[in-house]
């Protein structure tokens, strides 16, 4: 089998002087790379179409994910509420997307947490080494031993059910790998030339680590951000369905399965309409991660 | 979704069926050794019986004690338990019991006079601070040494003439004097045994634990596996142990109901403490013969903490009284029969009828609360509103919650806490509005109306008039039910002006029996004794 790169060999070569001159990006050949895997395609517009409805969608259903209609109940789907209503007669639709805003929301700012801390700290360490790199990373590796459910409960506990510390919770304890991945890609850099220039060349620390080494990891950070994010999301549905995760009357897709799980004898609209959600979302996030290993970290893809 | 819906249940059967063949359940196995397997809610705080407060924990004791008095299975009317006969004086005040020589410790000790005597100082020592004292204040001088005013404990009306002989005298000829026996508060305490584990004086302390607890009921405690279950065995020392026909008793604190369900569906359980509200329905169409609701006399309702502003303006308690549709949370989402409360008493207690009622809509609601400075709720903190972790409890307060949103403009917060967190909670007062259930301990308005007075053990709500006070000294000290009756009016009046709790609902018990429990009878107050309960298969099975 042909290797992506070696596919576009020929291309390359029957492009005029002036083309040549223009050169591919690193960032065009991924690009490349990643439309011809369908599967990372396809996850990357559900993700897209989902996004869009959970942001947009209750802006125009308004507060219909908390308005009651006791007397109706649970009802199964139909043309008024297209996936039903649960037993206090709320319209799924609109719980699903608000669900599903809350649960992207955690995703996203707890991996952005978890980026923010990873990278500095994974670069710091791998940049200085010796023993300071000794010393951080042993810090990571007891924060490893933690069991980190626990400490998110205990958090909750303490601090109360808010939803921004759920965020900065889950956060907290999502950087350990970022922290390790970073380091090793910056113990392998700064032994490289460029860097070794940039040293001869009077440039201060933060500005090598900022503007010379991290641009250069950025590959296998994207990808790794793209795994944490539904990693974060299965967390959170977890601690809600533990009822740690956001209050009522809000929903996150957590939430709403652990609802639905309950009554899924008799109402089973409840379970499957969130819980396929969840699912397609979290199928979505991995294969668009998987897409974008392959097509940003060439060493690391399969063939 | 039928299809799917009839897809599960074929599931469901081919399941169950299989399952029956291969290996006995609980429940039948049960059966055949006389094991009861009861589903119980909730871990319990302890198991001293005068230092606890709750229905689950009062489940447990009633098999591991046993007071003067105990209740009739069918109508709870007191039966000789420990004292075998009584006599009363002309006037009402002096109380004689006399003692069943055969009543035993589990240790083999006798039960005296002397036992029930100290039992009762213990309950009424300042410093042991029983939340359920004040049910010992009928007597003369109890009231005073438990506040600490008397020291003397031997003026106290409490005599043991001789080892099984016992008086009690009363300040006034309190009619439902007999009921109250069948309370915890009055059972008594094997005390060398309280003594020897850290004294009389003290909460929680092990000699509840298993291999130290002595009791003088039908059963003894044989293991307490924390958090689950707790298993109570016949005891050989009983009086009346020919009478006990249960081998086992086994309570599992399952908190969630669904699981609770699911357990007595795949045959674990004879008994669940509750049902889920999804299910009422279900159960209703396919098996109305394993659905019981039993009348229940109690009532669910919001205690407020009136120490803390706005909550404590009664015109703010007024409108998140007003703003609730008790009509539609009874009957579109409890479906048990229960009924919508408008006052603290539940109608009907004992034949009395409260006339104080709450009365009007949101409307009304809305405008107390423009009067009390939040127009349309504008400048209305968000409020907490603690319950403990139950689905059901959950979702009544989502319903309110949003009631109160649509209706006044006020954001609630939902907060749930385990049992105990949420009793203690309730008694230091860290709440701002939490939900309560009181459960009558005998039937007479009395058990309502007494909660509310100042410091009260189980007041929990910061609320004091002085008024509702004197009211309640002076229905005690009132013979004439009619004219007691009357002074209970007034108490309710002033209660439903002032509102420091918020009534909700008349409780029903809904739960899941199966059929093979025998001698289980619906009593007004949940209230099953376990010796005459037995298991027998029904012959069509």
């Amino acid at each position: 089998m042909l290797s992506p790169s070696a596919e576009k060999l020929p291309s390359s070569i029957s492009l005029s002087p002036d083309e040549i001159e223009k050169g591919t990006s690193l960032w065009k050949d991924a690009w490349l790379r990643l439309k011809k895997n369908h599967l990372a395609l396809f996850g990357g517009i559900f993700i897209l179409i989902f996004f869009t409805l959970c942001v947009l969608g209750p802006f125009f259903l308004g507060e219909e994910y908390r308005i009651q209609r006791t007397n109706l109940g649970a009802t199964s789907p139909s043309l008024d509420h297209w996936l039903g209503t649960d037993i206090l007669g709320r319209d799924m639709f609109a719980r699903i997307l608000y669900g599903g805003r809350i649960s992207l929301a955690v995703g996203l700012s707890a991996t952005f947490v978890s980026l923010t801390i990873g990278v500095t700290y994974g670069a710091i360490s791998g940049f200085f080494g010796g023993k300071t790199d000794a010393f951080m990373m042993r810090l990571v590796d007891i924060l490893y031993a933690l069991p980190f459910t626990i400490f998110v409960i205990l958090l909750m506990v303490f601090f109360g059910q808010n939803i921004i510390l759920l965020f900065v919770a889950i956060g907290a304890v999502e950087w350990l790998t970022m922290a390790r991945i970073v380091r090793g890609q910056i113990l392998s850099l700064r032994k490289q030339e460029f860097i070794e220039a940039a040293h001869s060349l009077g440039l201060g620390t933060p500005r090598i680590i900022f503007r010379h080494m991290i641009p250069n990891i950025l590959g296998p950070v994207i990808v790794y951000t793209t795994l944490t994010i539904p990693a974060v999301m299965l967390l959170e549905a977890f601690l809600s369905f533990l009822g740690l995760g956001v209050q009522a009357p809000m929903s996150s897709l957590g939430s709403l399965i652990k609802d639905g799980a309950d009554k899924m004898e008799e109402f089973s609209w409840l379970l499957i309409f969130p819980g396929f959600a969840f699912a397609l979302t979290l199928f979505s996030l991995n294969f668009l991660g998987d897409g974008l290993r392959d097509a940003l970290d060439v060493r690391a893809s399969k063939d | 979704m039928r299809f799917l819906y009839s897809l599960s249940i074929i599931l469901f059967f081919s399941v169950f069926i299989t399952g029956c063949k291969n290996r006995t359940t609980n429940v039948e196995a049960g059966i055949r050794d006389q094991i009861l397997h009861l589903g119980n809610g909730t871990e319990p705080q302890d198991l001293d019986p005068h230092t606890v407060t709750g229905v689950p924990e009062h489940h447990i004791l009633m098999a591991l004690f046993e007071g003067l008095v105990t209740p009739d299975p069918v109508d709870l009317h007191p039966v000789p338990g420990v004292a075998k006969n009584w006599d009363i004086s002309e006037d009402g005040l002096l109380y004689t019991f006399h003692l069943n020589k055969n009543a035993k410790w589990s240790n083999g000790d006798p039960v005296t006079a002397e036992d029930f005597r100290l039992s009762y100082k213990r309950m009424l020592t300042p410093s042991l601070a029983s939340e359920y004292a004040y049910m010992l204040h009928y007597v003369v001088g109890a009231k005073e040494y438990n506040l600490g005013e008397l020291t003397d404990f031997n003026q106290v009306g409490f005599r043991a003439i001789d080892p099984h002989t016992f008086q009690v005298t009363l300040k006034q000829p309190t009619p439902f004097f007999l009921n109250l026996l069948v309370h915890p508060s009055w059972w008594p305490v094997h005390i060398p045994t309280v003594e020897k584990f850290g004294g009389l004086e003290r909460k929680g302390t092990q000699w509840t634990r298993p291999e130290n607890l002595v009791g003088n009921g039908p059963f003894t405690l044989k293991e307490w596996k924390f958090s689950q279950k707790i298993i109570v065995e016949k005891s050989p020392t009983y009086w009346d142990r020919d009478q006990v026909k249960l081998h086992q008793i086994h309570f599992y604190p399952i908190e969630s109901q669904e699981t609770e369900e699911r357990m007595f569906r795949s045959g674990q359980l004879h008994k669940t403490n509750e049902i889920p509200l999804s299910k009422i329905d279900v159960y209703r169409r396919d098996h109305p013969e394993l659905l019981h609701i039993d009348p229940y006399l109690g009532i669910y309702f919001y205690r407020i903490n009136t120490t803390i502003p706005p909550l404590d303006k009664p015109k703010v308690r007024r409108a998140l009284a007003l703003a609730i549709d008790r009509d539609s949370l009874v009957t579109n989402v409890l479906k048990g029969g229960q009924q919508s409360a408008l006052s603290f008493t539940p109608p009907n207690t004992a034949g009395y009828i409260p006339k104080a009622q709450l009365k009007g809509g949101s409307d009304e609601a809305r405008k107390l609360l423009a009067e009390a400075g939040y127009p349309n709720g504008e400048g209305f903190p968000t409020v907490e509103l603690l319950y403990n972790t139950s689905e059901s409890h959950k979702i009544i307060a989502e319903v309110i919650q949003e009631m109160w949103s649509t209706n006044l403009n006020i954001q609630a917060e939902l907060v749930n806490q385990e049992w105990k967190v949420y009793l203690d909670s309730q008694d230091t007062l860290s709440f701002q509005i939490c939900r309560a259930g009181w459960i009558a301990d005998y039937v007479d308005p009395h058990v309502f109306l007494e909660i509310f007075v100042t410091d009260g053990g189980n007041n929990d709500t910061g609320w004091s008039n002085q008024e509702y006070d004197s009211l309640l000294e002076e229905a005690l000290a009132q013979s004439d039910q009619a004219k007691r009756y009357e002074v209970y009016q007034r108490m309710e009046k002033i209660l439903m002006d002032e509102l420091p709790i918020i009534p909700i609902y008349v409780y029903t018990r809904p739960y899941l029996l199966h059929p093979s429990v025998k001698g289980h009878y619906p009593t007004k107050l949940d209230n099953h004794p376990y010796k005459y309960i037995y298991l027998e298969a029904d012959s069509s099975e």
